[in-house]
């Protein structure tokens, strides 16, 4: 199966604070993966490493086999990296549409001189993304809306739209910042879906940064578990759920023994009654 | 009541600081001469106007000082008869009291014949006399008191009267229906929009003919500054970036034009037409030199940068050293005036015209950008950078061509008021220029073409007209930034975004599904 993202021992340091130490990460194609860790893990900074906003001070971050490490975060996305953001970053003030038609901007040929003159390019161009950024914004549940300002669209639908945005650029990795953040139970379910539903139906590589375990375990199939910018754990969610050093990074230490009785305790009576 | 008195109180204090501060800069003279020339009895320059007008200028201030005073805050319930004349009451009691107190002072004063000149410039003897109402000492004070007292009652009753029968309300609100159903019914009729650009041509075609000469050349500064604020607009509207030194451009501009085409110093004598391209091709050039270096810059730190830049353009225009190519302080002369074809353009209405298709030009320019990908990708930086260059926007790039084209429009103007004045100077190119341009667009209303086009009438057009307020211009306008911050935060003439979901097909039962939506999901 072909890799799609790579980093190898990437490093960022911010003066004295290493907030990201040596992490390597693979994350194959068409694969969801999860980053989890304790806040200050370094999650976030690692996504920035990867999108172009930070610069890694040492290692590589390889997008299908090609280093991308200090170039532009322009650039990084005409390659095919789109993210979302921890705190929604939209085009407030623009309409949702125009945000997801921003978002086709690395696609679009026609330029300033197209614009002024109607160059028949330009109209043409400019029909078919505004078709294609509808048909985006009702794959996300907001058709009817792409007239409001983003600003003044509900949380969730802002969560929506920003995927879209970030669809629009049709991406071969899309990176998303805790999506679910600050969603009730049953938003929370229905993102999870539609993560799952855009690897399934768009073949998209998916990497997340989540707190909400119960999404991270049930749609991810490989698991990276940060602790001070260290890589402490990796694997499938059944077996990060049972790591010791992970227990320890979330609860403190000692938890892991206690979190291992707690587990013999409550699979005791089990035992018992298949024998 | 209590509450009432309190109110009158406050509001009176302030409206008597108000008048006092009024007569210190001479707008007790200033205020009655233009309402005597509202009246049609306009005294004779520098002539003091009569009494009668000082005392109705004084009442009509006291008046609204009565009605502000007896109106109940939003928050507080209505308020009865006897508590708004309580209010207005003591409003004008307070008023008038600081009113009397100074002009006893100033009685004062000018019994013993002091001249307070040197040290506010406009309260000259003459000006402290009509301030008396030409009476001696007490009565003069006690005039003030029972005028203000009076009129500040009248005023109370007047307001309390129009609240009863909510005259303000009704009106204003049927007004506001009426427009909002005239606009509907004009948006279900697409060609209504033509119709109106068809009697905006005829008008701007015949007015020049009718208006004279010196309409023409208020209506031409007017224009020029259009075509600065659209520039400007490009580059602090939609890209967001806070250039302060634009006026730079627009030097680059008038001096490609007065030095390539005057006699002195260099008499090259250039074609006008040439030059004008020139100019704006130059101040482009400028902008992208300018832009690489800076534009790595943000908020603060590129408006001050850029400030800087203007000062030393202007600056080095005046130096000694480059005295021998740019003429020095003195400006160059005689600068060309446009002709086509050896048909001359000189007369005002002529370049009016020029100015005016230019106008048209640069706002078609400007509406076609606004709307196209990158205009949109100029509002996307704007609004959030990191965002906009995470989307696979070069926000370098986009900066750099929002700068050239906005320095464009301002070396172009620039050019046709070097010609239209047959002159340019260094100190055309003031500071002043940029901050101008810069209020005008955002008084009218950032992004919006319409609203730069009143910005530019607000604030080029009327200080002409209003030439008695010249002293007061500043002090008029930075009133009007206030007010209109409070009032119109976004502008004479807000922008809106496109409607591009629903642009054509159904526009009403969508917008009605936009609304169920957005309403279902606030739920």
């Amino acid at each position: 199966m072909t890799i799609c993202l790579e980093t190898q021992k990437v490093s960022k340091i911010f003066g004295g604070l290493t907030a990201v130490d040596q992490v390597d990460l693979t994350v194959k194609e068409q694969s969801i993966a999860s980053i989890i860790g304790p806040n200050g893990a370094g999650k976030t900074t690692l996504f920035n490493c990867i999108s172009g906003f930070y610069k890694p001070e040492r290692g590589q971050v390889l997008f299908y086999g090609k280093p991308i490490q200090g170039l532009s975060t322009d650039v990084i996305a005409h390659l095919g990296i789109a993210r979302t953001y921890q705190n929604i970053r939209l085009f407030a003030n623009m309409t949702a549409l125009e945000n997801v038609l921003i978002g086709q901007y690395p696609h679009l040929r026609s330029t300033w001189v197209d614009a002024i003159v109607r160059h028949p390019r330009f109209v043409r161009e400019e029909r078919e993304s505004i078709e294609e950024a509808k048909r985006l914004l009702r794959y996300v549940d907001l058709a009817g809306m792409g007239d409001n300002l983003a600003r003044n669209l509900p949380y969730g639908a802002q969560r929506r739209l920003e995927i879209a945005r970030a669809l629009a650029n049709k991406p071969k990795l899309l990176l998303l910042d805790e999506p679910t953040a600050g969603m009730n139970p049953q938003e929370t379910e229905e993102m999870t879906r539609f993560i799952q539903n855009l690897r399934d139906s768009l073949g998209i590589t998916i990497l997340l940064i989540e707190h909400d375990m119960r999404v991270v375990m049930g749609i991810s199939e490989q698991i990276t578990v940060l602790d001070y910018g260290v890589k402490i754990a990796e694997g499938t969610p059944r077996e990060i759920q049972s790591n010791a050093r992970v227990i320890e990074a979330y609860l403190g230490p000692g938890a892991a023994k206690l979190s291992e009785r707690f587990r013999r305790e409550k699979r005791g009576p089990q035992v018992h009654e298949h024998a | 009541m209590k509450t009432a008195l309190q109110q009158g109180l406050r509001t009176g204090a302030v409206f008597g600081i108000v008048i006092v501060f009024m007569a210190l800069i001479g707008f007790t003279v200033t205020g009655p001469i233009l309402l005597a020339k509202i009246l049609g009895n306009a005294p004779k320059p520098e002539q003091m106007p009569a009494v009668s007008y000082l005392v109705l200028f004084l009442a009509l201030t006291g008046v609204w000082c009565g009605a502000k005073a007896s109106t109940p805050g939003r928050y507080s319930g209505a308020r009865s008869l006897s508590a708004s004349l309580a209010a207005g009451a003591a409003a004008g009691a307070i008023s008038g009291l600081i009113v009397a107190i100074y002009a006893w002072i100033m009685g004062g004063v000018d019994a013993r014949g002091t001249d307070l000149r040197p040290y506010l410039a406009q309260v000259s003897p003459a000006a402290v006399k009509l301030f008396l109402f030409q009476l001696g000492l007490p009565a003069a004070a006690l005039a003030h008191l029972g005028l203000l007292v009076a009129s500040s009652l009248g005023g109370a009753l007047l307001a309390h009267l129009l609240r009863a029968v909510q005259f303000g309300r009704r009106v204003l609100g049927g007004l506001s229906v009426r427009t909002a159903r005239v606009v509907q019914q004009a948006r279900r009729f697409p060609y209504a929009i033509y119709v109106v650009y068809a009697v905006l041509a005829v008008l701007l075609i015949m007015l020049p003919r009718a208006w004279g000469s010196y309409w023409n050349y208020i209506i031409g500064t007017v224009g020029l500054y259009v075509i600065l604020g659209l520039g400007l607009n490009i580059i602090v509207g939609m890209a967001g970036q806070l250039v302060l030194g634009y006026v730079a451009f627009f030097a680059i501009g008038a001096y490609t034009m007065a030095l390539l085409t005057a006699p002195q110093p260099h008499a090259l004598g250039w074609n006008f037409w040439l030059v004008l391209l020139l100019g704006l091709l130059l101040a482009a050039l400028t902008g992208i030199l300018l832009g690489l270096p800076i534009l790595r810059l943000r908020g603060d730190y590129l408006a001050i940068v850029t400030l800087g830049f203007g000062e030393i353009i202007r600056i080095m225009l005046r130096s000694d050293l480059l005295t021998p190519i740019t003429a020095g302080p003195k400006g160059v002369r005689d600068v060309m005036l446009p002709s086509i074809f050896g048909y001359s353009l000189a007369s005002d209405v002529n370049f009016l015209y020029l100015i005016l298709i230019f106008v048209v030009i640069f706002v078609f320019i400007t509406a076609r950008l606004q709307n196209s990908r990158t205009g949109r990708a100029w509002v996307a930086i704007r609004e959030d950078e990191i965002a906009a260059r995470a989307s696979g926007i070069n926000t370098f790039q986009s900066k750099l061509l929002a700068l050239a084209i906005g320095a464009a429009f301002a070396g172009l103007a620039g050019a046709l008021f070097a010609s239209r004045n047959q002159f340019t100077g260094p100190e055309d190119h003031s500071l002043m220029v940029s901050i101008n341009v810069l209020a005008l667009a955002i008084v009218g209303g950032l992004n919006s073409i319409p609203g730069i086009i009143l910005g530019s009438f607000a604030l080029k057009g009327l200080p002409e007209i209003l030439r008695e307020l010249e002293d007061y211009r500043l002090l008029v306008f930075g009133a009007l930034l206030v007010v209109m911050m409070i009032l119109r935060p976004e502008g004479l003439w807000p922008a809106s975004r496109p409607n591009l979901e629903n642009h054509s097909q159904a526009a009403e039962p969508a917008a009605e599904k936009t609304a169920a939506a957005v309403k279902a999901e606030g739920d």
